[in-house]
C-alpha cells in the first residue's frame, strides 16, 4: 500500500521563470507590489486571490504584455525585457481571461493561429486542431466551423485553451480558463488537464477564483492580496498550516475535506479486489469480514457490490456513475462514492469501465489523519 | 421564467411568456417559424418548440420590441391612409401650353373612372391590411398595394398625356403634381412597411418597369415635361452625368488615399487626435458654397505662379477646386467612421492577438483591418451619398455635372428642368448606394454580417 506524498516535492523542480522583485502601477492604482515568484519548472503554479489582487496582471508580465515599473523577469538565463517580444509569447500558450476569440475566424482558424503564424505544415496543422479540439471535449465535426458568436460562453473559453495549447509551447499562462463552464464539464476539463500535465509536464501558470480547483490542480500555491504575495508553498503546506487568518478565511471551514481532494485513487490507494462473474463463496467474502466483494459482468464492468454489515450480506447495485471511481478521481471524489453506495470501499474502474481495484474508508481515513 | 428564442439567441426575457404567444408573435411578423428553448435561470435549457427554420430578427430583440413593432405597423398603415387621403386634394399633374408658361394643375376629378379607380385600389387594400393585420396572408395585401401603387400613377400619367396636347396644342407638355409625389410617398411606406422584400414584390416592380417601357415606346409619355428637356439636352446629358461621376469618383478616392491612413495615425497617436477632430471639425462646419468659394482664390494665384499647373487642368475655376473641396467634406465621414471601427474593436481580441505572438504588423493585418473592414466601408459610403450631392454645386464655381441641369434650370425657369437634373441626382445617389451596400455584404466576414447589418 502506497500512502507517500502524491506529488513530487517542488525541491525537486528548479526555476528558469523567474520574477524579481516586480512591481506595476496603473497611473495611481498599484496592481503589483514588490512580488517575486519563482515558477517551478515542469509544474502547475495555481494563482489565487480576491478580485484586483493582480492575478491577471501578474501573468501579463510574465509574456511583457504589461511592462514592470520596476524588478525583472527572468527567462532562463536572460531577462524578458532584453528578449523579443513575439519570440517570448510564441513560447507562451496564453488563455486571456476575457476569451477573445476572433469573431471573424471559425473556432479552426482559431484554434489554428499559432501554429500557422509558426508556419506549421497544414496537414499537420488539421490533424492537430482536432486533437486540440477533442481535448477540451468538443466534438471537431461540431464546432471546427462555428464562429464565435454561434458559441456559448463555456465554449467559446474550452476553444480558448485549445488556441492556447495550440503549438505546444513549453509555458502555458492560463488566466480562469474554466471560470464560464458548468461544474460537470469544468471536472472533467481538470481531470483532462491533470492527465495530460502527467504525461506532458508544461510549466504551467493558472489563474483561478476556485479554491477547490486549486487545491486539486496546484503543485506550487500562490495567495495573493492586494498585489502582494500573502502565502506561496505547495497545496498540502498550505492547508496544513495557513500563514495568516486571511489564508484561513481564503481556504474555507472544510479544509480537511478540500485536502482530500489533493490525492488521486491511483496514487496512494488502490487495492487489491476480490470480484467475480457470481455471488461471493464463502472463501471470498468470509462471514463478517469488513471487505467487500464485486461482482462482474462477461466484460468486466462492477454490476454489484457484496459486503458483511451487521451480520447479513449486504447487496448494493451499481446503477450509476457515481457509485464508481476512476483511477484519477480524488479522494474527495471517492469519500463521496463510498457514502452513495453505502459500502465500506468503492470500486475504482478504468476508462472503458472494466473494474480495476478498489479504495477503501480506511484508508482514506489514515490519509486524512497523515 | 426566461426564455431564449434560438436563432442562436434571439430574444432573451425575464417576462412570463409562453411557446404559443411566441408562434403567435413569428407569425404576426411573418416571420418562419421558430424553436424555443424554455428553461428556468439555473437550469439547463429544455427544447420545447422545434421548427425548420430559424428567426429572421436581429438579435436580442425583446418580447415587447416585437410588440411595439406590431403596434408600430397598425400606426403606419393609418398614416398611410392619411397620406394617400391628403394627396387627392393635390394636383396629381401639371399642364402647360409651352416650356415657360404659367401651370394649369389638374386633379383626380378631371380622371375618366378606370384610372380614379386604379389610383383608389391601394388604399382600400391598406385598409383591409390593418383591418385583417393577423393573418400572414396580410402581407400579400401590402404587395399587391405596394405594385398597383406605382402602376396607378404611370397609367394616369400615360391617360392623361394624350388629352394635354389636345386641349393645349402642339407644344403642350405636363408633369406630375404634388398630390402625385405624396401618392408615391405612401406607396413607399408600403414598401417599408414589408418585413421583407420578396420575390413577389420583385415581380411586381417588374410588371411596373415593363408597363412604362411598353408605354413609353408606344409613346405615351412623350409629352411629359422632363423627358422633353432629356431630350433637348440629347448628348450632353449624357456627358454631364460622365462628369458627375467622375468629379464623385475622384474625390472620393483622394479622401479615401489620404483619410485612411490619416485614421490609423490618428488611432496611433494621442497628439493627432487632439489636432485632427477638431480641424475636421471646423471643416464640417464652413457651408459648401463658401468653401467652393475660398478655393477659388489660393489656387488662381498658383496656376498663375505655374502655368505648369495650369496644363493639369489646375486653376480657380472649373472641376479642380471642386474635388478638392468635395475631397475635403468627404474626409469626415471616412476619418470618423474607419476611427471609430478600429478602435470600437474588442480590446480583449487585440490583447490575445498580441498574447499570442503577434507582431504590431500581423495584429493590424490579421485583426484589425478585417475586422475594421465594415466600419471603415460604411464611412466611404457615407461620404459617397454626401458627395454626390454636394458635387452638384461643383457648376457654381465652373465646373461639370449635373448641377449644370440644376442651376441653367433655375436660370431659366424651366421647373422641368431642375427637376430633370435632381431626380437624375437621385437617381445616381441610390444606386451607388445600393452597390456599395452589396459590396460591404461581400467584403464583410461572414460571421459579422448579421450584426453589422
Ligand atoms: N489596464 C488597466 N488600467 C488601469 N488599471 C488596471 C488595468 N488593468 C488592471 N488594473 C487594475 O489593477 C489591479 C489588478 O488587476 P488584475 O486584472 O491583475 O486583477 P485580477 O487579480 O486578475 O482580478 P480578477 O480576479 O477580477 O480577474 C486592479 O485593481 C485593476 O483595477
Ligand atoms: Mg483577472
Amino acid at each position: 500500500m502506497t500512502t507517500g506524498p502524491v506529488r513530487p516535492t517542488l525541491e525537486e523542480s528548479p526555476s528558469f521563470l523567474k520574477a524579481e522583485h516586480i512591481s506595476v502601477r496603473y497611473g495611481e492604482t498599484v496592481a503589483l507590489n514588490d512580488v517575486t515568484l519563482h515558477i517551478p519548472t515542469n509544474r502547475v503554479t495555481v494563482l489565487i486571490g480576491p478580485s484586483g489582487c493582480g492575478k491577471s496582471t501578474t501573468l501579463r508580465c510574465i509574456n511583457a504584455l504589461v511592462k514592470t515599473s520596476s524588478g525583472h523577469i527572468d527567462y532562463g538565463d536572460a531577462s524578458i525585457q532584453a528578449m523579443s517580444e513575439t519570440d517570448l509569447r510564441r513560447n507562451m500558450g496564453y488563455a486571456i481571461q476575457s476569451v477573445g476569440l476572433m469573431p471573424h475566424m471559425t473556432v479552426e482558424e482559431n484554434v489554428d493561429l499559432v501554429p500557422r503564424l509558426l508556419g506549421w505544415k497544414r496537414s499537420e496543422r488539421t490533424e492537430r486542431v482536432s486533437r486540440l479540439l477533442k481535448l477540451v471535449r468538443l466534438d471537431p465535426q461540431v464546432y471546427r466551423n462555428k464562429y464565435p458568436h454561434e458559441l456559448s460562453g463555456g465554449e467559446a473559453q474550452r476553444v480558448g485553451v485549445a488556441r492556447a495549447l495550440g503549438a505546444d509551447p513549453p509555458v502555458l499562462l492560463m488566466d480562469e480558463p474554466f471560470g464560464a463552464v458548468d461544474p460537470l464539464t469544468r471536472e472533467q476539463l481538470q481531470d483532462e488537464f491533470i492527465r495530460i500535465q502527467r504525461q506532458l509536464k508544461k510549466t504551467v501558470v493558472f489563474v483561478t477564483h476556485d479554491i477547490d480547483e486549486a487545491v486539486r490542480l496546484a503543485d506550487y500555491l500562490v495567495i495573493m492580496k492586494d498585489g502582494m504575495i500573502v502565502q506561496a508553498d505547495t497545496p498540502e503546506q498550505i492547508l496544513a498550516a495557513p500563514a495568516n487568518e486571511f489564508v484561513e478565511r481564503f481556504l474555507g471551514p472544510d479544509r480537511s475535506l478540500k485536502r482530500l481532494s489533493l490525492f488521486t485513487a491511483d496514487h496512494c490507494c488502490l487495492e487489491q479486489v476480490v470480484s467475480g462473474t457470481g455471488k461471493p463463496s464463502e472463501a471470498q467474502l468470509p462471514k463478517g469480514s469488513n471487505r467487500c466483494y464485486w461482482q462482474v459482468d462477461a466484460d468486466g464492468k462492477p454490476i454489484m457490490g457484496f459486503t458483511w454489515i451487521h451480520n447479513r450480506i449486504i447487496e448494493r447495485p451499481i446503477t450509476s456513475s457515481t457509485h464508481t471511481v476512476q483511477p484519477y478521481s480524488s479522494m474527495k471524489e471517492c469519500m463521496s462514492a463510498i457514502l452513495s453506495l453505502g459500502m465500506p470501499a468503492t470500486a475504482v474502474v478504468d476508462d472503458d469501465g472494466r473494474l480495476y481495484g478498489e479504495v477503501r474508508f480506511e484508508t482514506i481515513q489514515t490519509i486524512s489523519l497523515s | 421564467m426566461y426564455i431564449r428564442i434560438y436563432n442562436q439567441k434571439v430574444v432573451k426575457t425575464t417576462r412570463s411568456v409562453d411557446i404559443g404567444r411566441c408562434r403567435h408573435m413569428s407569425e404576426e411578423l411573418d416571420s418562419p417559424p421558430l424553436t424555443c428553448y424554455l428553461h428556468r435561470i439555473g437550469e439547463t435549457p429544455v427544447e420545447t418548440e422545434r421548427t425548420e427554420q430559424a428567426f429572421a430578427l436581429p438579435m436580442g430583440e425583446h418580447v415587447g420590441q416585437f410588440e411595439s413593432r406590431l403596434n408600430f405597423h397598425r400606426k403606419l398603415a393609418a398614416i398611410v391612409l392619411l397620406v394617400f387621403a391628403v394627396s387627392f386634394f393635390f394636383p396629381f399633374f401639371f399642364a402647360r401650353e409651352n416650356r415657360i408658361s404659367a401651370e394649369i394643375p389638374g386633379g383626380i376629378a378631371e380622371l375618366a373612372l378606370l384610372p380614379t379607380l386604379l389610383l383608389l385600389l391601394p388604399p382600400t387594400m391598406i385598409l383591409l391590411y390593418a383591418l385583417i393585420r393577423n393573418s400572414r396572408r396580410s402581407e400579400w395585401l401590402l404587395s399587391f398595394a405596394g405594385t398597383l401603387g406605382l402602376l396607378a400613377p404611370l397609367a394616369v400619367l400615360a391617360y392623361v398625356g394624350p388629352r394635354v396636347v389636345s386641349t393645349l396644342g402642339p407644344f403642350a407638355r405636363y408633369s406630375p403634381g404634388s398630390g402625385m409625389y405624396l401618392y408615391l410617398t405612401a406607396v413607399a411606406i408600403v414598401y417599408l412597411m414589408k418585413a421583407r422584400i420578396r420575390i413577389g414584390d420583385y415581380i411586381g416592380l417588374a410588371v411596373a418597369l415593363a408597363v412604362v417601357l411598353a408605354l413609353g415606346h408606344q409613346g405615351s409619355f412623350n409629352r411629359l415635361g422632363i423627358l422633353l428637356e432629356a431630350r433637348n439636352f440629347g448628348t450632353r446629358l449624357s456627358r454631364e452625368i460622365l462628369a458627375h461621376i467622375r468629379i464623385t469618383g475622384i474625390s472620393i478616392g483622394i479622401s479615401v488615399l489620404v483619410g485612411i491612413p490619416l485614421a490609423l495615425v490618428t488611432f496611433q497617436s494621442r497628439r493627432m487626435r487632439k489636432l485632427v477632430f477638431p480641424l475636421l471639425n471646423v471643416l464640417q462646419t464652413i457651408p459648401g458654397i463658401a468653401l467652393f468659394g475660398l478655393l477659388i482664390a489660393p489656387l488662381a494665384a498658383l496656376s498663375q505662379a505655374f502655368p505648369q499647373l495650369r496644363e493639369w487642368g489646375i486653376k480657380g475655376i472649373g472641376n479642380t477646386p471642386a474635388i478638392i473641396a468635395l475631397s475635403m467634406y468627404a474626409l469626415y465621414p471616412i476619418i470618423r467612421y474607419s476611427f471609430t471601427a478600429i478602435s470600437s474593436i474588442d480590446a480583449s481580441v487585440v490583447l490575445a492577438a498580441q498574447g499570442m505572438g503577434m507582431s504590431s504588423g500581423q495584429v493590424w493585418r490579421i485583426v484589425r483591418f478585417p475586422l475594421a473592414t465594415p466600419g471603415i466601408l460604411h464611412g466611404i459610403r457615407v461620404a459617397l451619398v454626401q458627395t454626390i450631392g454636394n458635387a452638384t454645386l461643383a457648376k457654381l464655381i465652373g465646373g461639370d455635372g449635373l448641377g449644370v441641369l440644376v442651376f441653367e434650370g433655375l436660370g431659366q425657369a424651366s421647373v422641368d428642368m431642375v427637376l430633370l437634373g435632381m431626380l437624375l441626382i437621385i437617381a445616381l445617389t441610390v444606386a451607388a448606394d445600393r452597390i456599395f451596400q452589396i459590396l460591404i455584404t461581400v467584403l464583410t466576414p461572414v460571421s459579422l454580417r448579421r450584426e453589422g447589418a
